[in-house]
């Protein structure tokens, strides 16, 4: 055992704050104007990045191989995990997520240091003081409230208490991965406004720089955000994706102020216009990112998502105040260069309709802080409110929809000003198609089980109350028709680009197809045609949304043989069984080491046609004896998913009960997630013009030593893994590296197996970009 | 990172022994060395890029020409010559789908071709000076260095030298080696559109006469 790591551990941390200060001190000295300290302030970047990253292989470096004397590794691991799972741990609790925090956000310093080279010259060094201010924070939070290498007192345990089973779960190892990509990538942005503050260069410039970078963030939150709510899906065993939970509202509000500048950055970029508004939402976007975690961290408000409390929210009112005060001080100081010169021309315009989005974005987005902030706020009078899910459901119902239709809506505007004939033309297929739905969604939606009223039980008393309950009841049908409007929209919008495309090109005597037209309008105009792509992700969304308004729940003791009816599903209770133990487990289930299931067979038939089995259960883990995990079993369509879970099981009767759930159309907020995706990287395609800068082969540098790291890991896991699999079938030794099941690693080797090959190509492709570049560069004459 | 110019091992080499020694002992070792490999990789990275960072603080490094004169920034009059490009693209792109009428195309589009043309002609004059000086400054420099060099070759570098300038900001970093390649100087300042084949200054983006992009062009100039 590395006796000195712990304190090893807690030096680096050390060692990453000075490093931070130093970065700091010199790229303020470089932004008066010294090129030199520039470079310096650079380096000094990089190396505090690099720290940064030798924190994390260090601390993942005490997770392999089990020091338990560190607090935190023997608090989320344990012998038995595999090594996946033992590096998931990194971000499984408070101290390793902060330092997993800290290297994204240095990963982002890189990427951004690297990619500033000989360009913005005069930003420059405060975007990297900036950088640096955040990285010391978290630097400072380590190690004065939550140091991932503190040391038990009471010394190393023989055996770590494991991961919590409810993260142990592949949507848990990317879900807050991606969360946090989402909200330190907006730091970058934050950095490029104080900025452009401190040096008064308030022009277009900055705005042009930030753009790519809050597209990225606002990738990763919403990719966040929809892998929350897979994993809330399957995992916790409730029924629903969103629960209205402090925590998950905290990682959604910066998702709102992100899309509003996503959208007013466009109306900057073309007039000089909105300069406050957009130095002030990138502000309270990084604002919020830093709230949010605040929210999870000090566990202030009740939530799910338990973290311990910890002395660190002190720390976070602290940056918070820092963050407010500068930016608002700044923003004071700078006014005058701030004001706009231009001013929208008409109401029938874009820009007229980008800002009643951003406002009704923003009105949602203070809606779920003040809402989720309200039992807090309530006690400074001396009551006690809870806000639970109805009243979020019952208001962002109406507000969500407001943001739907001026979504539909905006596109078919022209900049500037649109004359009363373009308009007329541009809603008329839209308004068709919209009331052509609402008509087939009256005669059929009853008929399908997707009817356009639902009944809604009174909310308020009085006639507001019966408002809003008659408005509740009229939501689905809304959201249907506006669906069918945005669609219609984005359908003639592309239809009108392709068409316009065709004349242009018979003009010139040539003919495009329609597929090469439709390719080439998308590639000459990505930034417009991905955001149609992302609002038809939106769209797909908002369905998924809508179906919870038709979902069935139901709970019923079953004992085998019972029959029950729910939807157009009829159920048979087969029967309970344990494993590993009982005959009619598979080879997999009795493999598994790690824990004991308790499953409860149910056999499914829809409309007379058997769809096979779903098969709930709790499992007991042997690392958290205090109480079993429910583990749903799903039967997944496009149109419904059946959603079973199994609540106690009395092991002498085999009596069950159950609680089955019918949710319709939840499947397209997955494919809305994957929409969303693509137009995203189609925006952002174009702006991150690589090439220009050189900087392909540091991506491709960059992939071949992400490549390399996984072939190593991976070589470095083959024997454990044969281990695992010639392991007896009820085999229980507990030794290192075997809590893979064979059922596991069945899943795992074809996935392995595919990304060694992509991972190959990766290395492949570097090696031999690396060396045609030399070649190239080599064949360039020196003289 | 290339940032430092006594850089002397391929970029890649480092990076390439750390995955080799970390497969090496992974395989023998197993998994722990891999990530005690990558460590101790990446704590060399510090200590060389704190060393570099350091010297480059101290004066003790080689500051190229790019680093030290690489202006990124653009002027506000560019930035604002962008937006407004970029509003007349927009303009004709929605007047290709019926999104605006004819009348309020032929106003706004003359008011923004106006304006560019103004912004465009502020920047030639805000150039002018800047120019002028980094001729004086690469006449100085050329003679300095053909008093130095064959008398061949400096008769031939002298001819123009502000076009080489012209050409690329970053090629007056290196004086003493575009004095040595003549080839460049008969490098024509302007190039053609390719669809209506109007003459277009070198920075151009677009086409003057019929507004084609001429970025292509552009980066495949830049990326040799």
């Amino acid at each position: 055992m590395w006796q000195s790591l712990p304190e090893l551990g807690t030096g680096i941390v050390y060692a990453i704050l000075i490093a931070a200060a130093y970065t700091f001190a010199v790229a303020l000295a470089a932004g008066r104007g010294r090129p030199r300290l520039l470079q310096a302030a650079r380096l000094g970047a990089y190396s505090t990045s690099a720290l940064v990253l030798f924190a994390v292989l260090l601390l993942s470096y005490a997770f392999v191989s089990h020091d338990f004397r560190i607090r935190y590794v023997a608090h989320y691991s344990d012998r038995r995990m595999s090594t996946a799972y033992l590096l998931t741990s990194l971000w499984g609790g408070q101290d390793g997520s902060l330092l997993w925090w800290s290297l994204l956000l240095s990963g982002y310093v890189t990427a951004c240091v690297i990619w500033l080279k000989g360009r913005y010259r005069e930003l420059q060094p405060y975007v990297i003081a900036t950088l640096m201010v955040i990285v010391g924070f978290f630097a400072m939070l380590m190690l004065f409230a939550a140091n991932p290498f503190e040391t038990s007192i009471a010394g190393a345990r023989p055996d770590g208490e494991g991961l919590n089973p409810l993260l142990q779960n592949y949507w848990m190892i990317i879900h807050p991965p991606c969360l946090y990509m989402g909200f330190v990538g907006c730091s970058v942005p934050f950095a490029f406004c104080v900025s452009a503050l401190v040096t008064r260069r308030l022009d277009n410039e900055w705005v042009v720089a930030v753009r790519k970078w809050m597209l990225f963030a606002f990738l990763f939150l919403s990719i966040g955000n929809i892998l929350g709510m897979m994993w809330a899906y399957e995992e916790l065993g409730w029924g629903g994706f969103w629960a209205w939970d402090p925590v998950e509202n905290a990682a959604c509000l910066p998702w709102f102020t992100a899309a509003a500048y996503v959208h007013s950055t466009m109306i900057q970029e073309r007039r000089p216009m909105l300069r406050v508004w957009n130095v002030f939402l990138i502000c309270l976007t990084f604002f919020l990112t830093i709230f949010g975690t605040f929210l999870t961290r000090a566990g202030i408000i009740t939530s799910v998502h338990a973290f311990a409390q910890s002395s660190i929210g002190t720390y976070f009112v602290y940056f918070m105040g820092v963050i407010l005060g500068t930016s608002l001080g700044l923003m004071v100081w700078r006014l005058p260069d701030l004001k706009s010169t231009g001013q929208i021309e008409s109401v029938a315009s874009r820009e007229a309709m980008f800002v009643a989005n951003n406002w009704a974005l923003l009105g949602g987005m203070t809606f779920i802080l003040v809402s989720t902030m309200y039992p807090k706020i309530s006690e400074l009078w001396g009551e006690s409110a809870t806000v639970g899910p109805p009243h979020f459901n019952r208001w962002m119902g109406p507000i969500g929809l407001i943001i739907f239709a001026l979504m539909g809506m905006a596109p078919l505007f022209g900049w500037r000003k649109t004359s009363g004939t373009s308009i007329k033309k541009a809603f008329r297929a839209p308004l068709i198609a919209m009331a052509v739905m609402v008509v087939l969604h009256a005669i059929f939606g009853g008929y399908l089980g997707y009817p356009p009223l639902v009944a809604r039980d009174a909310f308020y008393p009085g006639f507001v109350g019966l408002v809003i309950q008659k408005t509740g009841s009229t939501l689905p049908g809304i959201t249907i028709a506006l669906a069918a409007f945005n669609v219609a929209v984005i359908v003639q919008e592309f239809v009108r680009g392709v068409k316009a495309r065709r004349t242009v090109a018979s003009k010139k005597g040539e003919t495009e197809s329609i597929g090469v037209a439709l390719f080439r309008l998308i590639e000459k105009n990505r930034r417009r045609y991905g955001g149609y792509i992302v609002h038809l992700g939106i769209v797909s969304m908002f369905v998924g949304f809508t179906g919870t308004a038709w979902d069935i729940d139901r709970e019923t003791a079953m004992v085998p043989g019972d029959h029950y009816h729910i939807g157009e599903y009829d159920l048979t209770y087969l029967g309970s069984r344990m494993c590993p133990g009982n005959p009619k487990c598979s080879a997999e289930e009795q493999a598994d080491i790690e824990k004991r299931m308790l499953f409860a067979d149910v056999d499914v038939v829809r409309a007379g046609k058997h769809l096979g089995r779903v098969s709930p259960a709790k499992f007991f883990y042997q690392s958290q004896p205090d109480g079993p995990t429910t583990e749903v079993s799903m039967m997944r369509s496009l149109r419904e998913d059946l959603y079973t879970v199994v609540g106690q099981v009395d092991p002498q009767t085999k009596r069950a009960v159950f609680q089955f759930h019918v949710n319709p159309l939840v499947s397209w907020i997955w494919v809305g997630l994957l929409i969303l995706m693509t137009g995203t990287i189609t925006s952002l395609f174009p702006e991150l013009s690589l090439g220009e800068i050189g900087a392909w082969s540091y991506v491709r540098a960059g992939a071949g030593v992400a490549a390399g790291t996984a072939f190593a890991v991976w070589i470095a896991m083959a024997p454990s893994m044969a281990f695992a699999h010639e392991r007896p079938a009820n085999s229980h030794v507990g030794t290192q590296m075997t809590g893979l099941s064979e059922a596991t690693l069945q899943r795992q080797l074809p996935s392995a197996g595919l990304g060694m090959a992509g991972l190959a190509g990766l290395v492949l492709g570097s090696v031999v970009s690396v060396t045609r570049r030399r070649r190239d560069n080599a064949k360039k004459p020196r003289n | 990172m290339n940032d430092s110019p006594r850089m002397r091992l391929p970029r890649w080499a480092p990076p390439l022994l750390s995955l080799t020694i970390a497969i090496v002992l992974g395989n023998l070792y197993g998994v722990q060395l891999v990530v005690l490999t990558f460590a101790a990789s990446a704590l060399l990275l510090v200590i060389w890029l704190l060393w570099s960072s350091v010297q480059a603080l101290a004066g003790e490094s080689e500051l190229t020409f790019e680093e030290a004169f690489s202006l990124g920034a653009r002027s506000a009059e560019e930035e604002q010559k962008r937006a407004v490009l970029r509003a007349l693209k927009d303009l004709e792109y929605e007047r290709s789908v019926g999104k605006i009428s004819e009348d309020d195309f032929h106003e706004y589009s003359a008011r923004y071709r106006a304006e560019a043309k103004r912004l465009m002609q502020t920047l030639d004059e805000n150039l002018a000076e800047g120019r002028k000086q980094v001729e004086r400054e690469l006449e100085r420099r050329l003679t300095k260095a053909s008093a130095r060099s064959a008398a061949s070759v400096s008769a031939a570098t002298s001819a123009d030298p502000s076009e080489e300038q012209k050409s690329s900001p970053a090629a007056g970093s290196e004086p003493q080696k575009s004095a040595e390649k003549p080839d460049n100087k008969a490098a024509p300042n302007t190039r053609e559109c390719v669809d209506c084949q109007a003459k277009n200054e070198l920075d151009a983006r677009f086409c003057k006469a019929c507004g084609t992009p001429l970025d292509a062009v552009t980066e495949a100039e830049d990326n040799p």
